[in-house]
């Protein structure tokens, strides 16, 4: 029997008036792995993680987390740490009493409470009022909720939104702390050398459709689909590789790019008895095959 | 629920709002009843009715659950926590409920509050100008109890506007403009003892009606089915929308 998915979309549809915002939406995420989700300003990232958090009703199709709608789930703090886009706060509120509140409703401790604000690196302030916070304390303050029930999943949209370096570094360092222990997350950005650096899997969505969906390194790969050889006789190599059918183009006096995996032109420099000083494979960045998928427009 | 529950009431006890709105009350009641304390005659004063009258002033906490009421519900949609709340309790019409039940509790507590203060700073006041205190007969106690009553439901009515409108301050200026201007132009047609400020003030008087107010009984009934109709349009509104 398969393993159920942590979050599966399936023909997510969405719309409010004669906008479609999410359209026949479908795909589904692997356990254990952090997933970017991607998609141009206005894609329907937003509005797909609020109808798998059962904040919106979708218009057909339906989003389930752990193979259940989060509605219907027994403890949903303990199942799915959220983090949303712009997280609000009472600003009169401390941040410690913010997730007191959390806590009381989902039937945890105080004392969990204390933990998770450990875990932030926010206990200092914790007891400060949320309006003087920093845009960085409210983000972590935000994780914080999320992994109070000590969930398995984190579902975060555009955390990194706002954050300084300093802020960035912090959540990357604790997302692969997350993944590292056998965590699931799924992450919507528009940063995305960001992204780049922390996600193995990616999902891409455009006008409310899905784009692509493979791991990072195969979806990089394919997208620029060449290798990169220097040799001392790349002239000679060249010649070899169109006669086997190959198309090879000189970018300097000792370097080929070439149509073909690397394995291909090992074998043909090996048949010719050709010395290789360098053999790899030339992936895009991320935000080239991203600007690629989704017809150049904005991040 | 009782998680719920607790959580929504701890939701009012960790910000000012219960501060200042407690200091509203006793700001106004410490000018009125120093006015009427201070100016009445010594012979009006004296009489039990008139003590009764100088301490109904502390039923305006019925006003003030309404907008506690509103702020507990609409506030959510204001200051964008309602996506907190329903992260941690997806079905919403147990939040609604929770909501109804904390607002309610919290309109009780700040009647009882309001009436302690009131009728201890009367009694004060009237000793202090040699007036026998009549504020403790049973007959104005009974005052407290429908302050309670009618303080519980205003906090639950608040609740169902506001997560009706789901915008605080609109919400809180209508509810302000219909007490204030839509009640006393009904008053024209003269139907306007069948209207909710007027429903509530008959629950407050707790049998002193005058002629433009049902009696007690009727005043209850209808003020419950307002707050029951309000609280269920809430509820659906609450299921029904969008939060994002």
């Amino acid at each position: 029997m398969a393993e159920t998915p942590p979050v599966e979309v399936r023909g997510l549809t969405k719309r409010y008036g004669s906008t479609t915002a999410v359209d026949d939406l479908t795909f589904s995420i692997p356990a254990g792995r952090i997933t970017g989700f991607l998609g141009p300003n206005g894609a329907g990232k937003s509005t797909t993680l609020r109808a798998l958090l059962g904040l919106i009703h979708p218009t057909a199709g339906e989003a389930r987390v752990e193979g259940a709608l989060y509605t219907q789930l027994q403890d949903p703090l303990g199942t799915v740490g959220a983090v949303l886009e712009s997280d609000s706060f009472h600003p009169g509120r401390s941040g410690r009493n913010h997730l007191r509140i959390l806590a009381a409703a989902a039937g945890l401790s105080t004392a969990r409470v204390d933990e998770v604000l450990a875990t932030v690196e926010l206990t200092g302030a914790a007891r400060r009022r949320v309006g003087g916070y920093s845009l960085g304390m409210r983000q972590r303050l935000s994780v914080a909720g999320a992994l109070l029930g000590q969930p398995q999943l984190l579902i975060l949209d555009e955390p990194a939104n706002g954050l300084d370096p300093e802020g960035i570094r912090w959540l990357r360092d604790f997302l692969r702390s997350f993944a590292a222990d056998g965590g699931t997350v799924l992450i919507s950005s528009h940063v995305l050398p960001e992204v780049a650096q922390i996600v193995d899997e990616v999902v891409i969505i455009h006008r409310g459709r899905l784009v692509a969906q493979e791991p990072l390194e195969a979806l990089t790969t394919r997208s620029a689909g060449g290798t990169v050889v220097r040799s001392p006789a790349a002239e000679r190599l060249r010649e070899a590789l169109v006669r086997a059918g190959i198309d090879a183009v000189s970018v300097g006096s000792d370097e080929l790019r070439v149509a073909a995996a690397a394995e291909r032109v090992g074998e043909v420099a090996a048949a010719e008895g050709i010395v290789l000083h360098e053999l790899r494979t030339e992936g895009a960045s991320l935000e080239e095959v991203f600007l690629g998928l989704t017809g150049g427009g904005q991040a | 629920m009782t998680r719920l529950l607790h959580a929504e009431l701890l939701k009012l006890a960790t910000t000012r709002l219960l501060l200042w709105l407690g200091l509203l009350i006793v700001g106004f009641e410490v000018l009125v009843i120093s006015l009427q304390v201070g100016h009445d005659s010594l012979e009006s004063l004296a009489q039990p009715s008139s003590q009764r009258d100088t301490v109904s002033i502390a039923a305006v906490s019925a006003l003030v659950a309404l907008i506690l009421g509103i702020v507990a519900s609409a506030g959510e949609f204001t200051h964008g926590t309602i996506s907190h709340t329903l992260l941690v309790a997806p079905v919403r019409m147990r939040v609604a409920g929770a909501k109804l039940a904390a607002s309610a509790l919290a309109g009780a507590s700040l009647a009882l509050a309001s009436a302690a203060f009131a009728w201890v700073f009367a009694a004060l006041l009237l000793k202090a100008r040699s007036v026998p205190v009549h504020v403790f007969s049973g007959e104005a106690l009974r005052l407290v109890l429908g302050m309670v009553v009618a303080s519980a439901l205003t906090g639950a009515l608040g609740v169902g506007f506001g997560l009706l409108l789901r915008r605080q301050t609109a919400a809180i200026v209508v509810a302000l403009l219909w007490l204030l201007v839509g009640e006393p132009l009904i008053a024209i047609a003269g139907v306007q003892r069948y209207a909710p400020g007027h429903a509530i003030a008959s629950v407050v008087e707790a049998g002193h009606q005058g002629p433009d107010l049902l009696g007690f009984g009727k005043g209850l009934l209808v003020a419950l089915v307002y707050v029951v109709v309000a609280a269920v349009l809430g509820a659906i509104a609450l299921r029904q929308s969008d939060v994002a």
